[in-house]
């Protein structure tokens, strides 16, 4: 047991270093090597947030799009605006991008109240889409604050080099993995594992259940948010479909299924095998590759319903 | 905007969201049947109506058949897609109880045939045009299409025949049985996976009738699916999941929601409207507006 846990500690480091080297080996504002690592390590992100809250706590969110447009909204909104004061550098300012966490997840903890104390499985399902979609309007509504459907235009004269992106991209993935590995060690996440096992049970061993649904709902939001706001720095236009879109509500529940949700490698496996298939139909079969992940998702739920790592359980088993 | 406001407006606005809302209403009961034996929230309703609107389409482009001869067609073809769908698809991941797996083929669906019906049918919005799409009845100067009034009978129909079959057939029995409980029915001899054959039939039959009535109602494109889909799960909370007539209620109500929504508080608002209502009855009467008795939480 002890020898497994310095191997995968081995391995994850390995791989991170690896991570690390692979900008200086390649061309790094040409190639598509990096841009499928950024993507994926943005995955890496909101995949760790629904897992905590969909996987670990067992509350499916389908509104995790909401905290990722908060997230960037909040980067642009406070941007656009000028709210950190004229002499400040919003270009990656961490202060900023924390703040676009903090944002999605006082949102998660203010609707949560309601929505996790009243609805329970597929209701909170339900009811967390509604929210979605209740969010998109607002800020499709928002006027000049949020700039309506046109959105928010970002002052793109900072950009000079995909690096930035690379290692800020790369260090949240590896934050959020390990903050859920750390999580999900405490005694909270061990709350989050017996709500999701038996909420009756669970609450007789004295758990404050809506408690912790609404802090395990809390952090899927800040790093949701916080994948957000890097990707609207990477696209410097913030608009409601490039940002409130459904797809960053659904990618996550995929990356984490598909990997094996509940595990703390399952949505990073997921994240980078969905980003590899999204860049390859994109850049192969640039008119049908929505069609390609389509077919992918159905083949994948049809034949591995408990993703690849439950399938090497049920190998084992069989 | 009150300046308009008339006994006549408020009457237009009314028929405007019943005859809009049953649309949404058939595509809710089709929901409401496939969630109710399977707790499968089946996302990809109303890509699969959209889907169907465009056989519609083509029926009617391609070979000149008029869009209520063609539900001859179009329902029967939705029917056996619905079985495919099941037997092929849905049968392992129904009975897990983990309910991501089958909540995601539904999604991987929806974006298949999505963008399918993107590379077939392009972008561009479509409306199918018959000697009869403009005709328009005016009873005490209030407006309303012969098309619009065909879908609601379509969709009273279909909701009155499915309540027929749910009550007075053996088979219907069995289904209204499992989804009360699927264990219990189980253990009583139902065999579950022809009743859920059954549901996946009917319901995308359902979202065959749906089809055919949106053809010459609203512009259409293929991205209008998942909206539709939206509006239907709206539809069925409003209504409660497993009354027929509840989710036809669900849907006019949601009609109404936003057609006098979108009067006063104005076009995007009035679907936060409706989505607010949704959050609302999802709280404090998850059993739906429309059903008496207390069965389900």
């Amino acid at each position: 047991m002890k020898d497994m846990k310095t191997f995968y500690t081995g391995l994850v480091a390995l791989i991170v270093l690896g991570l690390i080297v692979v900008p200086f080996s390649v061309n790094v504002e040409r190639s598509y090597l990096i841009y499928f690592l950024f993507m994926a390590f943005i995955y890496v992100v909101i995949a760790q947030g629904w897992n905590v809250v969909g996987g670990y706590a067992g509350q499916i969110s389908l509104g995790q799009h909401a905290f990722f447009g908060l997230g960037a909204y909040t980067t642009a909104m406070f941007w656009v605006h000028g709210l950190l004061g004229t002499g400040a550098d919003y270009y990656f300012n961490p202060l900023l991008m924390i703040l676009s966490g903090i944002v999605p997840a006082i949102v998660a903890i203010i609707v949560g109240i309601p929505l996790l104390s009243r609805l329970r499985g597929d209701y909170f399902a339900l009811g967390s889409l509604g929210l979605g979609e209740i969010i998109r309007v607002f800020f499709v509504k928002g006027g000049d604050i949020t700039g309506a459907q046109d959105g928010l235009h970002l002052p793109s004269g900072g950009y000079e080099s995909m690096l930035p992106y690379y290692f800020v991209g790369l260090l949240l993935a590896v934050l959020a993995t390990v903050g859920v590995y750390f999580i999900m060690r405490s005694r909270i996440g061990m709350a989050f594992r017996a709500i999701n096992e038996d909420e009756v049970s669970a609450s007789s061993h004295g758990i404050n259940i809506l408690y912790y649904k609404i802090l395990a709902f809390a952090v899927g939001a800040f790093f949701t948010g916080v994948a957000g706001s890097l990707y609207g720095i990477y696209i410097f236009h913030v608009n409601p479909d490039s940002v409130l879109n459904i797809n960053y509500g659904l990618y996550p529940i995929l990356m984490c299924v598909l990997g094996g949700s509940a595990t703390i490698f399952g949505p990073v496996i997921g994240s980078f095998f969905m980003a590899g298939v999204f860049v390859i139909a994109e850049q192969h079969f640039p008119m049908i590759h929505p069609i390609i992940s389509g077919a992918l998702i159905v083949l994948v739920m049809r034949f591995m319903p408990t993703g690849i790592v439950g399938l090497k359980s049920r190998l084992q088993r069989d | 905007m009150i300046a308009y406001l008339s006994f006549e407006l408020i009457v237009q606005l009314v028929v405007n969201g019943i005859l809009y809302g049953t649309i949404y209403g058939i595509a809710a009961i089709g929901l409401s049947l496939i969630f109710g034996t399977m707790r499968i929230i089946f996302l990809a309703q109303g890509t699969m109506i959209i889907l169907f609107t465009y056989f519609g389409y083509w029926l009617l482009e391609l070979a000149g058949i008029d869009p209520f001869v063609s539900l001859l067609i179009v329902v029967p073809l939705s029917m056996i897609i619905g079985v495919l769908l099941y037997r092929s698809l849905f049968k392992e991941s129904a009975e897990m109880d983990d309910k991501n797996a089958s909540l995601l083929l539904a999604v991987g669906i929806m974006f298949l045939v999505n963008n399918l019906m993107l590379v077939m049918w392009s972008a561009n919005p479509r409306m199918a045009n018959t000697a009869y799409t403009e005709v328009v009845f005016s009873p005490m100067g209030i407006t309303i299409p012969f098309t619009r009034l065909i879908a609601l009978g379509l969709a009273i129909l279909s909701a009155g025949l499915l309540t027929l079959f749910l009550k007075k057939t053996y088979l219907g029995m069995a289904v209204r049985a499992a989804s009360e409980n699927m264990l219990y029915a189980t253990l009583v001899g139902i065999n579950p996976h022809r009743v859920n054959t059954v549901a996946f039939a009917i319901g995308i039959g359902l979202a065959g009738v749906a089809g055919i009535g949106v053809l010459q109602i609203v512009p259409f494109d293929p991205f209008f699916g998942f909206t539709f889909a939206l509006k239907a799960l709206i539809a069925l909370a409003l209504g409660g999941i497993g009354s027929v007539f509840g989710a036809l209620m669900g849907g006019i109500l949601l009609g109404l929601l936003e057609s006098l929504g979108s009067f006063f508080v104005g076009g995007g608002w009035a679907e936060a409207v409706a989505f607010g209502a949704f959050l609302l009855v999802l709280m404090f009467r998850p059993e739906g507006l429309f059903v008496r008795s207390v069965k389900k939480a």
